[in-house]
């Protein structure tokens, strides 16, 4: 069979005809057609552009969860990695293992949690095994713990949170929060405004 | 005739380079497409940032060097705020009132404008501490760090109040 050009091709009988066989057509239509990707690679390069911009080299230090909403602060500086203390209304989490329930720190009187003592003791004992042929580990180590607690929880729940992790060397508490941008900043002043 | 006239005359006819030229934006379009997947699966949507704080008369490792400036402390309780400072100052921030739901507002603005008073007669000051009632919630404890820090007080202490 032989190599046709693409287009149309009308029937024999078609073809014979005046008005049916394209006669009256001068020239033939061009069959590439040039598609104008200019403005889809505008819209890209905006995209990267804006992704970019979004961009956090730290990654998801704290892992977001329904029962847990963080409060909004201005002045933040930038999370890093530590270990972390989850406090949700009913219960307390250390890296993704539960330590405590916030019901039964109510009834206990005492001001440190165990649970929660051995557990950042096992995390400072990983970092020590980590960083034991550094010479300045003692220089380099922090103390610090990053808290992630819900708007609702009491101060008498994140105090006993603060005495553990001091109780296990972690002197240095990083209060996690959401940071309120400029735009947020701006409304929220003006519904202040308007009350 | 205008300066960007053709040069016209009996030379040899040479054949013209075309000026349009097609540039090939596929290999742009393959990177860009590339850079868009890689920075959507990585983005990070929400915005976490962190207030340092140091629980009170627990060795904190935040060395802090001895220097002539007050004690201050914001007192948070159910009336308000209470500034005080070891010069004798004790300051009343009450209650912006309730919300519907029965949560307490506490007049942040307020706070912030004393605060900020307080440091510009002090700018060597850096340190606070911040006393919260045990029924105060998380979220009030860390606007008032925030307004400590916004006004410059960066050395904030954390402890319990009575």
């Amino acid at each position: 069979m032989p190599i046709v050009q693409p287009g149309k091709r009308p029937a024999k009988r078609f073809a014979a005809s005046k008005v049916l066989g394209g006669k009256f057509v001068h020239g033939r239509r061009e069959t590439n057609v040039d598609l104008n990707v200019v403005p889809m690679v505008d819209m890209m390069t905006m995209l990267v552009i804006f992704l970019l911009q979004q961009f956090s080299a730290t990654g998801e230090v704290l892992y977001m969860t329904k029962d847990i909403k963080l409060p909004d602060a201005r002045h933040g500086q930038q999370i890093e990695v530590m270990p972390v203390v989850a406090i949700s209304s009913s219960q307390v989490v250390v890296s993704g293992q539960k330590v405590a329930e916030v019901s039964e720190l109510e009834k206990d009187p005492s001001q440190i949690i165990a649970p929660l003592v051995e557990k950042l003791r096992d995390e400072k004992k990983r970092w020590d095994f980590i960083h034991q042929n550094d010479r300045d580990r003692e220089k380099n180590w922090k103390g610090e713990v990053n808290v992630q607690a819900d708007v609702k929880v009491p101060f008498r729940v994140v105090r006993r949170v603060m005495a553990s992790a001091a109780e296990a060397g972690y002197g240095n508490v990083n209060f996690a929060t959401v940071e309120e941008s400029s735009a947020v900043a701006a409304a929220a002043a003006a519904s202040r405004a308007v009350r | 005739m205008g300066g960007g006239a053709m040069p016209q005359g009996g030379g040899p006819k040479r054949k013209r380079r075309a000026l349009d030229a097609n540039v090939n934006v596929v290999p742009a379009i393959d990177l860009l497409s590339c850079c868009i997947s890689f920075l959507l699966f990585t983005a990070v949507w929400t915005q976490i940032s962190r207030l340092q704080a140091a629980p009170m008369g627990t060795g904190s490792a935040v060395e802090t060097l001895p220097t002539k400036s007050l004690t201050v402390t914001v007192m948070i309780g159910e009336r308000g705020y209470v500034l005080a400072t070891s010069a004798g100052a004790q300051i009343e921030i009450p209650l912006a009132g309730r919300s519907s739901d029965g949560a307490i507002l506490y007049d942040l603005k307020g706070l912030t404008d004393r605060l900020k008073k307080l440091k510009a007669e002090f700018p060597d000051q850096a340190a606070i501490t911040v006393a919260a009632e045990d029924a105060v919630l998380y979220a009030d404890l860390v606007h008032t760090i925030d307004a400590c820090v916004g006004a410059g007080l960066a050395n904030v202490s954390v402890m319990g109040a009575g």
